[in-house]
């Protein structure tokens, strides 16, 4: 197996002689998109700030790429972890080229690469470069500024990247545009990506594997479907079921897939209705009540995701309560 | 109005002079403030106790008044540009000082907190993004500093710094207001117009804007080496007493080593200061030469214990003899006139009351009210000694020399000292009271000069004692009126006495 990105080994940590994280272990993978999941005072942005030692453990050992965190010349490692923040802090005396320059300007990368890697980046989270890489970040929208905090992040190529509730701050259209561009820019680059977010819906529909804290304690590591199927403990079951309720409507359809309440393939089926991952529960139920089973694409409607029919809705709504 | 434009024509010169010493000091002071604040609040900002301590200590600079701070620092360093330059400096250290430090302080923790993270060291942190951040509350800092600078530095004059302050003072002194007018009136236009400059730095990035303060110190630095460079073979500095007459002697002074000497420029320095002012920069070298009485000598310069009283030429001999003896210093031969203290009345006042004499005044010592000059009232050569030898106790006022006149015509008070060349005396229709029982010295005016530079210089000193045993009293209260009354420059006049009386060529 490879060797894990960071691992967490009996780390603790006090703040003022008030221990905030009693005993933290656990490993993320080369390329995992992590997500840590709790509510405010679960330890989860402590730990992820531990990661760039913002935060420094008051015990135990984190692990960088093998290595104690502890061993490594602190600016090195920094250069290596891309940090995008919940309050966005893009430099506000700087335009967005040099927003997105700074790291790369301080690892003496030539101008002209910068300025093409602008350009690049500017087009991968589709903000046209001729018209915002003279901008400064005042005269963007809140959304277009995360899309500059989070291409900034990546600009430097890092093989970690941190992410501290970075969607918090805006309004649900944004940031579920944003959400699918973090899904899509992590398919393309593969860096390692630790997010941490108070809500389980981002974390489900995020995560490859969600560690759910709580009081300072990591309750449950694991994927979206073994979190939904099998939680580890009453508190994480609810934590799950509490998102189930809301919405219902609103629902897409990828969060029924991936919580693993999907069904399997009918054995012949002709010309099937079709649906697409992020399309809601509203026209699944119209779809559902013609037909007995519709098949999930994949957002752009191209790869086959998987099967849902009229049980595997019940079964999923059901898990509100217990 | 017309008078103020007449008044600006004919200084316009020593303006411009005045306007660039002014700019020179000033901005000398600001960039050293802002060298030693700037950084000093950055490390401040780390840490926050030390930072309270250092908030307060500056601010307990600012609340000490700028003629104190000034008076103080004249025995640490003595006079001229550099104790005006330092208490400049230490009143623009509060605003820049505090500016820097919560232009930092204040910065968003979210951006602090991204810098680190994106491992950003600490000196790149401060130029990338605390200063730049920072920037636009550090030069409105700066910006204030600069006005109170400017402000400030019209108080230099009194330190012999120069400046648009020679103006005011000169102004005052000669009661002219045009003067006045035009010395504040330069001083506000200029905060105004720096004020319009550092805005405009403001609105460039850091790099430009180092490298435009960093031109601005090599064009000051410059200017004061081409300054140095551009010295004739030999410059001699004469200064005066704050003044008219001092002015017009030392105008004489200069015309007449010009002439015998055309490889020295003589610097004129005047209205200088006051007597201690000028002793104490001639004993540090900092002037050459500068005319002073036979009287203030004996009395203030050298210690002489004896009360003898002596005739002019006794009175001139012994102050040659002490300031020889204690001071190594050589004063010339002396002109005719005698400048001497005087009790003055209006004409009418003293017809009235029969006047002559000051023993005169014992008979009407309830309807005396006195205004006098600081230095008089307790000089024992002064009203110190009128009081004692003439019994005599009226209520004075103490007031600036100018102002006294002032008060006298308006009757506020209806005695006062004066010199016996005032041309106020004539202006005013006053009367001198004689001095029947010899309290007030002869005073003679001659040019005291340091023995080295006698030595040095005997060309010189033969040119100064051309004026030996010139010049009247009668002769000196017209120039003072010519001066003082109808505005004619202190220059003009004094080179058409000496064209007149042949001491110059006509023409020069």
């Amino acid at each position: 197996m490879a060797q894990p990105m960071i691992e967490f080994r009996h780390v603790k940590k006090d703040f003022n002689g008030q221990t905030t994280i009693k005993d933290l272990n656990f490993t993320i993978d080369q390329g995992e998109l992590f997500v840590l999941v709790g509510t405010s005072g679960s330890g989860k942005t402590t730990t992820l700030k531990m990661i760039n030692q913002l935060f420094v453990q008051t015990d135990g050992d984190i692990l960088f790429a093998g290595k104690r965190i502890k061993d490594y010349d602190l600016r090195t490692l920094r250069l290596d972890i891309g940090y995008v923040l919940q309050q966005i802090a893009l430099f506000p005396t700087m335009t967005v080229r040099q927003n997105i320059g700074v790291i790369l300007e301080m690892k003496k990368v030539p101008r002209k690469e910068i300025n093409r890697r602008v350009d690049d980046l500017l087009e991968q989270v589709d903000l046209d470069p001729e018209k915002y890489r003279d901008r400064y970040p005042r005269e963007l929208s809140g959304g277009e500024q995360q899309r500059i905090g989070i291409v900034r992040a990546m600009a430097a190529k890092p093989p970690v990247i941190l992410f501290d509730e970075p969607f918090s701050a805006l309004d649900p259209i944004v940031r579920t545009q944003l959400q699918d561009l973090v899904v899509e820019l992590h398919q393309k680059v593969k860096s390692t990506i630790v997010f941490v977010t108070h809500d389980m819906d981002e974390a489900l529909k995020l995560g490859d594997r969600i560690g759910i804290m709580s009081h300072g304690d990591l309750l449950q590591v694991d994927t979206p479907e073994e979190i939904a199927q099998h939680p580890a403990n009453e508190f994480v079951e609810d934590f799950f079921a509490s998102t189930v309720g809301k919405n219902i409507y609103e629902t897409p359809v990828d969060k029924i897939m991936r919580t693993g309440f999907s069904v399997s393939a009918p054995e012949q089926i002709d010309s099937p209705v079709q649906v697409r991952s992020n399309d809601v529960l509203e026209d699944v139920f119209s779809k559902l009540s013609n037909t007995p089973i519709v098949e999930v694409l994949d957002a752009k409607g191209q790869q086959h995701v998987g099967w849902i029919d009229r049980k595997a809705i019940i079964s999923y709504l059901s898990e509100t309560k217990h | 109005m017309s008078d103020l434009i007449k008044t600006f024509l004919d200084q316009k010169d020593q303006l411009w002079q005045a306007l660039l010493q002014h700019l020179e000091i000033s901005m000398i002071a600001l960039l050293i403030a802002v060298m030693i604040a700037v950084p000093l609040a950055i490390w401040a900002t780390h840490h926050p106790k030390v930072a309270e301590t250092l908030l307060q200590i500056t601010s307990v600079l600012q609340t000490i008044p700028s003629l104190a701070l000034l008076g103080l620092l004249i025995p640490l360093v003595g006079i001229g540009s550099v104790p005006a330059v330092i208490a400049l400096v230490i009143y623009a250290l509060l605003p820049i000082f505090q500016n820097t430090y919560v232009g930092i302080d204040e910065i968003d923790p979210s951006l602090e907190e991204a810098a680190d993270a994106f491992g950003m060291r600490p000196i790149q942190k401060l130029f990338r993004v605390e200063l730049p951040i920072a920037m636009p509350v550090i030069i409105s800092g700066i910006r204030t500093a600069m006005v109170l600078i400017v402000g400030t530095a019209t108080l230099a004059a009194l330190i012999g710094a120069g400046g648009l302050g020679n103006f005011i003072l000169l102004g005052i002194n000669r009661n002219d207001t045009s003067l006045i007018l035009i010395g504040a009136i330069s001083s506000a236009l200029l905060a105004i117009i720096l004020s319009a400059l550092i805005r405009l730095l403001q609105r460039m990035s850091l790099k430009n804007m180092l490298i435009s303060v960093g031109v601005l110190i090599a064009a000051i630095a410059g200017g004061v080496g081409v300054q140095s460079l551009s010295k004739p073979v030999e410059q001699i500095t004469v200064a005066g007493k704050l003044g008219s007459e001092p002015d017009i002697l030392i105008n004489m002074y200069k015309d007449l080593i010009e002439q015998d000497n055309p490889k020295v420029k003589v610097q004129l320095k005047s209205n200088f200061g006051e007597t201690s002012f000028l002793f104490n920069a001639l004993k540090a070298h900092r002037i050459d030469i500068y005319p002073e009485f036979s009287g203030t000598v004996l009395e203030t310069l050298v210690k002489d214990d004896s009360t003898k009283k002596l005739s002019e030429q006794g009175t001139y001999l012994k102050a040659k003899k002490l300031i020889s003896q204690q001071g190594r210093m050589t004063y010339l031969e002396p002109m005719n006139y005698e400048n001497t203290f005087g009790i003055a009345v209006k004409r009418s006042f003293a017809a009235k009351y029969h006047l002559k004499t000051i023993s005169d005044l014992s008979a009407i010592q309830d309807k005396l009210h006195g205004g006098m000059s600081l230095e008089f009232i307790n000089r024992k050569d002064g009203m110190v000694g009128i009081k004692k030898a003439y019994n005599l106790d009226f209520p004075i006022k103490s007031m600036q020399p100018s102002l006294r006149y002032e008060a006298i015509k308006k009757n506020d008070i209806n005695i006062c000292d004066a010199y016996t060349t005032d041309s106020q005396l004539r202006q005013l229709d006053l009367v001198t009271l004689q001095d029947d029982k010899h309290v007030f010295p002869p005073y003679q005016g001659a040019p005291l000069m340091n023995d080295d530079f006698a030595g040095k210089h005997s060309k010189v000193v033969d040119s100064l004692n051309k004026l030996k045993g010139k010049i009247t009293a009668k002769q000196m209260q017209e120039m003072n009126y010519e001066v003082n009354v109808q505005k004619k420059s202190a220059a003009g006049v004094a080179k058409t006495y000496l064209v007149q009386h042949g001491l110059l060529k006509a023409g020069e």
